[in-house]
């Protein structure tokens, strides 16, 4: 595919953030106040305390402030665009989807691509102001911050799978706001957006090793601030990349089935 | 509200729940959301609590207080005034307009949208979570006390309510300023939950009298629980916290007559 093309599919969903100066204010207003507030809140758990679970207060802090940032890199709201697999089924835009020159699931995946890198723009400003504030550590050394890197990115892919999951069940269920708002809260709690995983019971963090969600996150980020050692960061990746390939193999095989489902009005 | 405007009301929210009723998964998995959510809450207090010694002062069984509180207020306001929050959506589409055009006020029309089913589950989890810390509570519950805390919880739901219904007032004016609507959940849900004397002081500063949150639950905690004089808020004022979101709702809904005063819809 010509790459204006592929380009221009990309750039829609932020050309809409664009050109809303109050979801950009928003968005900015809402990082700011929220990194603020959740380093003011792990500084002040940690005034009384040593270290626990396994980190000290720097780390927890760093991580805490990391999860904010990189919770922007999913923020989108295709919602404003009319462009979600939801609102198509519902208004049976869905056709359009399966009659352009251009697959459903490239389609998808672009659109994705260019909301997540639209999200890294923010996440890496939000980043470089945090570390020139001292709010957050550097990486201990060059290979963790490699490692980190490549960790995230697979992360963020596990993390466009699962997505993709949810609003593939569209194509059998019609609705998916109650997944896809069930799926938010897993993500979140069992990413570490609202703790770091470290601080829950031993049977919670067990559990989550069985999901895929902790890929998403809390891999990267633990690896980030040193609570995963390099030496055991190899079996992390594998298990997130093994995650990656599962996801994509199985959503692979979900497209095919759901171009055989759809039908617009009335067939 | 006149008798009749009131049996109106009733038939509508009759008929919403009974369409919710139609779809029979949808309506189970709402009301999952709803608890799900607030478990969410309770389970990070309960990783909050366990890890770290004691909070700003505080003893765990008065500190369950605080988010008992907030999601008993937020239970009661999805319940009864919550559909300003996503109004954003119905403005973009245009559905506003037609609420124009009816014989019943437009705040009416928006709130009767349809039934909040996963407010069911916000308040059977609240309510679960209020029995758990009162009963772990060493305070004397004694007729005032009970008083204020009922008080505290409308107050609470309503100064919820008016900062939703000051969201809704901005996206008549901009449409996606509805965003704004996310934040503020997350915002309410996350740091409403605990003593706000952890964070420093400017920090609670800002949690208190530019984004009121603390007067939803923690600085009424705060009274109830002996802890009123060491919040950085005077006495008065944090007592007087269900008036707070009395006040505050009575602005917030001059703020949406006067917006809506000033609405133009896509035709001019």
């Amino acid at each position: 595919m010509a790459a204006p093309h592929a380009w221009r599919a990309a750039r829609v969903t932020p050309l809409g953030e664009l050109l809303a100066p109050p979801r950009i204010t928003a968005a900015l207003l809402r990082l700011s106040v929220q990194v603020v507030l959740v380093a003011s809140l792990w500084r002040g758990l940690y005034s009384h305390t040593g270290a626990t679970a396994g980190l000290t207060r720097d780390q927890a802090v760093t991580y805490a402030v990391l999860a904010v940032l990189a919770s922007r890199l999913r923020e989108l709201d295709q919602h404003a665009g009319r462009d979600t697999v939801l609102q198509h089924m519902h208004f049976g835009t869905i056709i359009y989807w399966y009659l352009r020159p251009l697959p459903p699931q490239r389609y998808y995946a672009l659109r994705a691509f260019g909301e997540q890198m639209y999200g890294l723009a923010w996440a890496l400003t939000g980043y470089a102001v945090c570390l020139a504030a001292g709010v957050v550590e550097p990486p201990k050394s060059p290979a963790v911050a490699g490692v980190f890197a490549l960790s995230m990115l697979l992360g963020q892919l596990v993390l466009y799978y699962v997505m993709l999951l949810i609003d593939q069940l569209c194509f059998w269920t019609l609705r998916n706001g109650a997944a896809m708002l069930i799926l938010i809260f897993a993500q979140n709690l069992l990413s570490g957006v609202y703790a770091p995983l470290w601080f829950f019971p031993d049977w919670f963090i067990t559990m989550s090793r069985f999901l895929p969600f902790q890929a998403t996150l809390s891999v990267p980020l633990s690896i980030y601030v040193g609570r995963v050692p390099l030496s055991d960061a190899g079996a992390q990746l594998a298990l997130q990349a093994l995650w990656v390939v599962a996801l994509s193999l199985f959503t692979r095989f979900l497209w095919r089935r759901a171009a055989r489902r759809v039908v617009a009005q009335g067939g | 509200m006149r008798v009749k405007a009131v049996r109106i009301v009733w038939r509508i929210t009759r008929l919403n729940f009974r369409a919710q009723l139609e779809y029979r998964t949808e309506f189970l998995l709402m009301i999952a959301i709803g608890a799900i959510w607030q478990v969410s809450v309770i389970v990070f207090a309960t990783v909050l609590l366990t890890r770290f010694a004691g909070m700003g002062g505080w003893d765990s069984s008065d500190v369950l207080l605080i988010p008992a509180t907030r999601m008993l207020a937020h239970g009661l306001m999805v319940l009864f005034l919550g559909r300003m929050h996503g109004i954003g959506r119905y403005i973009q589409e245009g559905r506003i307009d037609i609420y124009l055009v009816r014989p019943m006020p437009v705040h009416r029309q928006a709130q009767l949208e349809y039934f909040p089913t996963n407010a069911i589950g916000d308040l059977t989890v609240a309510a679960g979570l209020m029995v758990g810390a009162l009963s772990r509570s060493h305070l004397d519950w004694t007729a005032g006390r009970t008083a204020y805390l009922i008080a505290a919880l409308l107050g609470g739901m309503l100064l919820e309510a008016a900062l939703f219904t000051a969201v809704a007032s901005a996206s008549l004016r901009f449409p996606s300023a509805d965003y704004w609507s996310r934040w503020l959940e997350d915002l309410l849900g996350t740091f409403g939950s605990y003593p706000l004397n952890v964070l420093p002081r400017a920090v609670g500063g800002f949690l208190t009298y530019a984004l009121p949150l603390a007067f939803v639950a923690y600085l009424p905690a705060a009274v109830l629980t002996g802890h009123g004089h060491d919040t950085g808020v005077p006495y008065w004022l944090a007592a007087g916290s269900p008036l707070v979101g009395v006040l505050a709702y009575l602005g917030a809904r001059l703020l949406w007559r006067w917006s809506l005063g000033h609405y133009t819809g896509v035709n001019g």
